[in-house]
């Protein structure tokens, strides 16, 4: 389980379900959270491999400014995953070696 | 679109500038390239000794409700794409705003401290761990090691086990070119002994007692336990450093060994300890690209964190009507970007012509006050930073380039 | 004894490439920069600049300079053809 729940001092978020789509299959994210977290919600860090030497990359700083979190939203490139909202129904899926 | 003031970044430096300026009649538009507003402030989390709780959401969440109070127009989500003389600021959208004041508050990005292994999913700056934690509720891992030991890993470490995540330990980064005294035990002590008079979390309070008597500061490196000493059940290591980050697909391990008060690891005696999380920590550095790209100068100052743009005591660039505040000035806590955008956004008021000057002395006597009650200091000799900082802009303003009369 | 490491995560340059260079006689983070493509990427070097910086100080023993060799450019974030184009409604 990677959610948190029961934070002993954060109130508790409103969670209003969504369900996404990566790499073809489906998952579940809340409103509001980001690309990134919701994947990770569902145990995924591999986000896309790298175009040289397609290694796995996956969230580093979180805030939109590495960009090793991109990933293609919609068919809309390179869209960052720690700083881009998950919306109902949002396809979403890695950008393989090449063609980044 | 013309605006009397356009704001760069929604952190707390920003979001301040916006309203302080908005207050007394300032038409101002903020633009921020994240989702929500609020910058770094929506991951924080850390208990002030006289007000309880500082929780950065629910700051950051008042802060945007006042500026949608005072009428201050937000771009939300749209990333700026360049300023051009004097000013116009072109967004990704394609829309342009002009005005003949921008205030650039872009705050800080991390620096990395390289290790072998660091670019496996799983591995990641502390700031994501953080962001991951206390704004989004989920667990960046299972079980999770920290790397470097400065002010905001160990309040990251504290989150982290607030909320219920397993710290493996708190480690020491590899000694390499990039972490430096980072790597040391004994500058390890000292360091944290000037920052952590204040202590905000258990962690920085047992390393601010520890280094506390000059005593521990020299020979506490020697007798650091290897086996850690362990705080609220985290293993704090000052004597022992992760090599390498290993896995096939994502974080697996790390491999830790210990080191000599100087830092040299005994590679005889390497660990592997299953992980699949390593949040890395090398401090933070002002992002300035905005600003260099519309042609503000620079200056290299270590105790700020990194190159800043020089600015004038009342936050102006040498590029006149391009101020900055915040993080990119250097790296302090977020009460001080606070009143260092409260100055900027009182000075732009002030040229307006909406008040007197004179309230800007008191904005500025509130960032020093701001300074010196600061609870989390990052940078080891702010004022000193400063003053260079100062002296700097003395140096530039002398070869006569007189911005605008201040009286 | 110690293994490589990858400094420009975008470029995938490792510290041994930025090493070379310095070996070459690069002396400046700029230099140093358009012979490897370290900080050139998606990002425009926001995780590698400072490591550039302090490579070449390391190195050559060198203050990191005020004015940082490295300029910053317009867009100081990516943008795709199809934006540039002003189309950004259109995928390829």
């Amino acid at each position: 389980m990677m959610r948190i729940t029961d934070h002993p001092i954060l109130e508790d978020l409103e969670k209003r379900p969504v369900t996404i789509t990566f790499n073809g299959m489906d998952y579940q994210a809340y409103e509001g959270e980001s690309i990134a977290a919701a994947l990770l919600a569902n145990h995924i860090r591999v986000l896309r491999y790298s175009e040289k030497n397609r290694e796995p990359r996956g969230i580093y700083c979180g805030i939109g400014h590495c960009y090793e979190c991109r990933v293609t939203v919609d068919g809309k490139r390179s869209v960052r995953a720690c700083i881009t909202k998950v919306r109902d129904q949002m396809c979403i899926k890695s950008q393989d070696g090449d063609d980044s | 679109m013309k605006y009397d003031l356009i704001v760069i970044g929604a952190g707390p430096a920003g979001m301040s500038a916006a309203i302080k300026a908005a207050s007394y009649g300032a038409k101002v538009a903020v633009i921020d390239e994240n989702p929500s507003a609020g910058g770094k402030l929506l991951g924080q989390l850390h208990k002030e000794p006289k007000s309880g709780w500082w929780h950065g959401r629910k700051i950051a969440r008042e802060m945007e409700t006042n500026l949608r109070q005072t009428g201050v127009t937000c771009f939300q989500g749209k990333e700026v794409w360049g300023i051009y003389p004097r000013w116009k600021v072109i967004m990704n959208n394609g829309e342009e705003l002009q005005s003949e004041n921008v205030l650039i508050a872009s705050g800080a990005t991390e620096k990395a401290i390289p290790v072998p292994g660091w670019t496996l999913p799983g591995a990641m700056a502390v700031g994501a761990a953080q962001t991951l934690t206390n704004y989004h509720r989920v667990k960046p891992g299972n079980k999770v090691a920290v790397i470097g030991v400065d002010p905001l890993s160990l309040s990251v470490a504290h989150q982290l086990k607030i909320a219920g995540v397993h710290v493996v330990g708190i480690f020491l980064p590899p000694n390499n070119e990039f972490s430096k005294d980072r790597s040391t035990p004994s500058q390890m002590i000292s360091y944290l002994s000037s920052m952590a008079h204040a202590a905000p979390n258990i962690f920085l309070k047992f390393a601010g007692n520890m280094a506390k008597y000059p005593f521990v500061q020299q020979v506490g490196a020697k007798f650091y336990p290897r086996f850690g000493i362990i705080i609220w059940g985290t293993p704090f290591y000052l004597r022992k450093t992760v090599l390498e980050i290993g896995g096939a697909e994502q974080v697996e391990h790390i491999k830790v060994a210990p080191v000599s008060q100087e830092g040299i690891p005994n590679e005889d005696r390497v660990k592997t300890v299953d992980v699949d999380c390593v949040c890395i920590s090398g401090g933070l550095y002002p992002l300035m690209e905005l600003a260099g790209a519309a042609g503000c100068e620079s200056v290299y100052i270590e105790e700020l964190g990194g190159h800043i743009p020089l600015h004038s005591p009342e936050m102006e660039t040498t590029q006149p009507g391009i101020f900055v505040a915040g993080n990119i000035t250097g790296i302090e806590s977020a009460k001080v970007a606070m009143e260092q955008g409260n100055l900027a956004g009182t000075v732009v008021a002030a040229k307006l012509g909406l008040f007197s000057y004179k309230l800007i002395e008191e904005a500025q006597k509130n960032v020093k006050e701001a300074r010196e009650n600061a609870v989390i200091t990052f940078q080891q000799n702010i004022a000193k930073g400063r003053e260079k900082s100062q002296q700097s802009w003395k140096e530039y303003d002398s070869k006569g380039v007189k911005l605008y009369a201040d009286s | 004894m110690s293994k490589d490491i990858l400094i420009c995560r975008c470029e995938e340059v490792m510290l041994s490439e930025l090493k070379a260079g310095i070996n070459e006689g690069l002396t400046t983070a700029k230099a140093l920069k358009l012979k490897t493509r370290a900080g050139m990427g998606i990002c425009q070097g926001k995780t590698c600049r400072p490591l550039i910086e302090q490579i070449v100080a390391h190195y050559t023993d060198k203050e990191i300079p005020d004015g940082s060799g490295l300029t910053f450019t317009y867009p100081v974030r990516p943008i795709s053809l199809i934006e540039l184009a002003g189309e950004r409604k259109g995928v390829e």
